[in-house]
């Protein structure tokens, strides 16, 4: 008998698994696949601009740094504006999503490709962000590449307001909307990668970015 | 990994004499603690949360095989290669033919406590492939000298900051650094490399979702991210009890994960990982497979401790054990220690293999309140011990006095006795003080502290002659 | 009220004045109160230790013993519990015993939650008799608080002396390492658990440490004079509450 065999059938004999609890238990994993159904979560306000308010605070409790500008032909010039006051590169990778926006005008020399070990910063969009906590949802694709927002030193993503939800049960939802079936890769993100495994402080900045800018546009 | 959990006694008596341990002990219980109190705050119905969370788990154990076969059907379908191991050994196994069929010299691992069951690391050294721990924490124990964790998320938390100061020093051959984020910072930088050049990536899993196929990391340093997106192979291995139903189900453990483990609303990295790369995309891995590990787990389904395949390893029970507290995670001798491990090595590495465990708990029952899926733990300990008592594993000593004092409590005049007997003796013992300093009976008591005085008469004595002197 | 006394084994053996501060409050309260002389212990460490058939064996005694009365009152949350949340489940094979113990169950109360929720007293005797001045901290015995939610009852009471202040400790809800049969089987871990407890207490500068569980006081009071303490005075709820008895 093969392992899986082996396993599945002393799982099998610990549930005294028949033909009869074998149809209950299809029909209770039926109806929780298609149900979907949704714990208790934290109540909050959820209109447009309490949301952005609530990701705007929860992304700055992670140790997020914050900007909102109008529109989004405004982003070069404020992710420009960040670089320089953190004194970091005007050389950057960027998801191949964002390639269209006037990088070149706002003084940064970009290239939209997947991301290298020796990138400095990346900057990357986002598929949607939870207000609940202050995160960001990213869905790998060909041109929003995973390691963007993981292999550089600096993260700035661009989120546009009106992609706030209120809880990552909603951003499921979004997906299943919008993408049918999962992307290889989402990647929550909330704040700088960070450890805690030397006397349980702090550190920003384990393996994964120091910091995390977000620009929020308002549209 | 070998199980010492038969030395618990002396083990946890090195541990109270090791004053270094001690101040780090000291130093994590008051920073876990504190944390997750002010993390669950937040939560409007925690108890509801926690309520939904242990019904997601039963949901799914309750019919194991059945969400087991779902989410394989699902995995295959993205793209992934399911496997089915039955214990360490065949782990090890597979783990080495997959790196053999790929070509794979490194592997780059991210936290898997069963990886430290299958002793993985020692296989692949042994095979000639090349584990490097990417976890601070993790990497801090393989480069001295492959010490086993002695937590299951933070597996260093037992060394102090000169400890890894003086390590990196040894190791890396740095000059010594001693504020923490220059010695992160170097861990970094060596791990890069790794990174960057290991071909297979291997990692556990916090969850698997049946809806999806997908697995669920759950992580904060982004190693784990790393291990998932650089090589051309990831591996995942996995309990078999790790199954939820659906995405909507992730979120609300993930609502309480993060908050029981370090006291965070949520972990800085949150991955849901689907398939494998297309060939148009910039990342990820060509290759994933799943190796769903038995180890144990199957016989536990539906038996006096099914409850327990409840659990989602936060360590929030040993966090908040008061004698995990006192003596770490080293004492308990296997890889999950505290109350959850107390309850899964006798299930998982034999309960003849660890007698102490289940007893070296009060039964405090703080553990089950911090549970976020609701482990009734103090009652599986219990349990444990009456399986000990019917297998005749207890101390031959220990069985005849207890079963002589329930029965001699059966018989209540000759229970007066006794108890007239224990008082007057104890109280010669005390020779006119209010203590005693080494009690015969039970020297252990007296190792630390004195025993008080018995008053000299039992309650029924003095009531029964109260009562004389009233009627007369 | 007919109220049967569940003294304690423990009680029994080592500080008879508990029970009788016990069987003062409740007198002084109205009840008509009854130790039945046979009772022994509830079967607790032999339940806790993974003696079942010894554990059922005491249970059915207690029961039968004491299911007579309007209520069984037990100055130990750890007994207490021991009857009302285990004995039922323990019983659980035995419809017949399973309902005896559910019935007797739900009449079972601690010391101190009995006074407050059942008789829901005014004034407790020691307050006249003034025997206790000064500042107590209280410890939560862990079965009493997570199984039987006594937290405030003992502080209600407590509140009604006029000549004793309430000062709270750092983790008076901590575990003192007691544990039963823990506390003999490893001694030194115990210990070094009673120490951090003791420290907390010593912190709160109280001249007492007050509690409602034997166990977890002889365990307090002998860590405390073993680490060289000998002016903090430990004392069972029931003690404080009675004055002279």
């Amino acid at each position: 008998m093969n392992s899986r065999e082996e396993i599945l059938g002393r799982v099998r004999a610990g549930l005294q698994r028949n033909a009869t609890n074998a149809a209950a238990g299809r029909e209770v994993m039926a109806a929780a696949l298609s149900a979907n159904s949704e714990g208790p979560k934290p109540v909050f306000d959820t209109a447009p601009q309490a949301l952005l308010e609530r990701f705007r605070v929860k992304s700055e409790l992670q140790s997020s740094t914050v900007d909102i500008v109008a529109a989004d032909a405004d982003v070069p010039a404020a992710v420009a504006r960040y670089l320089a006051e953190m004194k970091l590169p005007k050389a950057a990778v960027v998801q191949p999503a964002l390639a269209a926006l006037d990088w070149a005008a706002a003084g940064l020399a970009v290239e939209a490709r997947g991301a290298r070990d020796a990138d400095l910063v990346g900057i990357t969009g986002c598929f949607c962000a939870v207000a609940e906590t202050g995160t960001l949802m990213m869905c790998s694709s060909p041109d929003t590449p995973a390691a963007v927002s993981l292999l550089p030193e600096t993260h700035v993503a661009v989120v546009q307001a009106s992609r706030i939800v209120a809880y990552m049960e909603d951003a499921w939802n979004l997906a299943r909307k919008e993408l049918g079936t999962l992307p290889r890769a989402v990647n929550f993100i909330s704040g700088p990668s960070r450890t805690g495994d030397i006397e349980q402080t702090i550190v920003l900045g384990a393996h994964g970015p120091y910091r995390v800018h977000l620009v929020i546009v308002e549209g | 990994m070998e199980i010492k959990s038969m030395q618990f006694k002396a083990r946890a008596a090195g541990s109270l004499a090791n004053v270094a341990l001690q101040g780090n002990l000291k130093n994590a219980k008051g920073k876990f603690v504190t944390k997750r109190a002010e993390a669950i705050r937040d939560l409007d119905d925690f108890e509801g949360t926690r309520d939904a969370a242990a019904a997601i788990r039963n949901k799914v154990i309750d019919n194991l095989d059945l969400w087991l076969e779902r989410f394989e059907q699902k995995a295959r379908d993205t793209g992934a290669t399911v496997l089915w191991a039955k214990d360490g050994a065949e782990v090890c196994r597979l783990v080495i033919d997959i790196a053999k069929k790929h070509g794979v010299k490194k592997v780059t691992k991210s936290k898997s406590m069963l990886s430290e069951e299958a002793g993985l690391n020692h296989a692949l050294e042994a095979a000639g492939i090349q584990p490097v721990e990417t976890d601070l924490g993790e990497y801090i124990l393989q480069v001295d000298n492959n010490e086993p964790p002695s937590h299951i998320i933070a597996p260093a938390v037992h060394k102090s900051l000169d400890d890894v100061a003086d390590l990196f020093h040894k190791v890396h051959g740095t000059p010594r650094k001693t504020d923490i984020p220059a010695l992160t910072r170097e861990a970094r930088e060596v791990l890069r490399g790794h990174f960057l050049s290991a071909e297979m990536g291997l990692s556990g899993g916090n969850f698997l979702v049946a809806e999806t196929g997908s697995v669920a990391l759950v992580t904060n340093e982004g190693n784990g991210r790393m291990v998932t997106t650089l090589p051309k192979v990831h591996v995942v291995i996995t309990g078999i009890e790790k199954v939820i139903p659906t995405l909507e189900d992730l979120s609300t453990l993930m609502r309480l994960l993060p908050r029981s483990a370090t006291g965070q609303s949520i972990s800085n990295y949150f991955s849901i990982l689907t398939g494998v790369k297309k060939p148009e995309e910039h990342d990820g891995p060509e290759h994933l497979y799943f190796v769903l590990v038995d180890s144990g787990r199957a016989d536990v389904v539906g038996g006096d401790f099914h409850a327990m395949l409840r659990c989602i390893r936060c360590g929030a029970c040993m966090n908040h054990c008061p004698v995990y507290q006192t003596i770490g995670g080293h004492a308990y001798g296997w890889v999950y220690p505290g109350p959850m491990g107390s309850v899964l090595t006798p299930l998982y590495a034999g309960i003849e293999n660890s007698i102490d465990l289940p007893h070296a708990a009060t039964l405090c029952n703080q553990c089950g309140i911090v549970c976020p899926v609701k482990i009734p733990l103090p009652d599986l300990l219990r349990k444990l011990r009456e399986k000990q008592t019917e297998r005749g594993l207890r101390p031959l000593t220990e069985r005849i006095g207890l079963r002589m004092w329930a029965w001699v409590a059966q018989q209540p005049k000759l229970y007066a006795l006794g108890a007239s007997f224990g008082a007057r003796y104890l109280k010669w013992l005390a020779g006119g003080a209010d203590r005693i300093r080494v009690l015969p009976t039970a020297p252990e008591w007296t190792l630390g502290r004195d025993f008080p005085a018995p008053q000299g008469k039992t309650f029924r004595e003095l009531y029964a002659a109260r009562r004389k002197s009233a009627a007369t | 009220m007919r109220v049967g006394l569940f003294v304690t084994c423990l009680v029994d053996l080592m500080r008879p004045r508990i029970g009788f501060a016990a069987l003062k409050l409740l007198e002084t309260a109205g009840c008509e109160v009854i130790v039945p002389e046979t009772q022994t212990c509830c079967g607790q460490p032999a339940w806790n230790s993974g003696d079942a058939p010894g554990a059922v064996a005491l249970a059915k005694k207690t029961i039968a013993e004491f299911e007579g009365f309007d209520y069984v009152v037990a100055p130990s949350g750890s007994c207490g519990d021991h009857i009302r949340t285990e004995y039922p489940t323990l019983l659980g094979e035995e419809p017949e015993w399973r309902d005896r113990a559910t019935a007797l169950a739900s009449r079972t109360y601690e010391l101190t939650d009995f006074l407050v929720n059942v008789l829901k007293v005014d004034s407790v005797p020691g307050d006249a008799d003034g025997l206790i001045q000064g500042s107590v901290t209280y410890h939560d015995s862990c079965t009493g608080l997570r199984s039987m939610g006594i937290k405030e009852q003992p502080r209600a009471l407590l509140a009604k002396l006029r000549g004793i202040q309430l000062k709270e400790m750092d983790g008076c809800e901590e575990c003192c390492g007691f544990g039963g049969t823990f506390s003999v089987k490893f001694g030194e871990v115990s210990a070094a658990i009673a120490e951090r407890k003791c420290n907390n207490v010593l912190a709160s500068g109280a001249r007492a440490v007050v509690g409602g569980d034997l166990g977890c006081l002889l365990n307090i009071e002998g860590k405390l004079r073993r680490m060289g303490n000998e002016t903090t005075q430990v004392l069972h709820v029931a003690e404080v509450l009675a004055g002279r008895v």
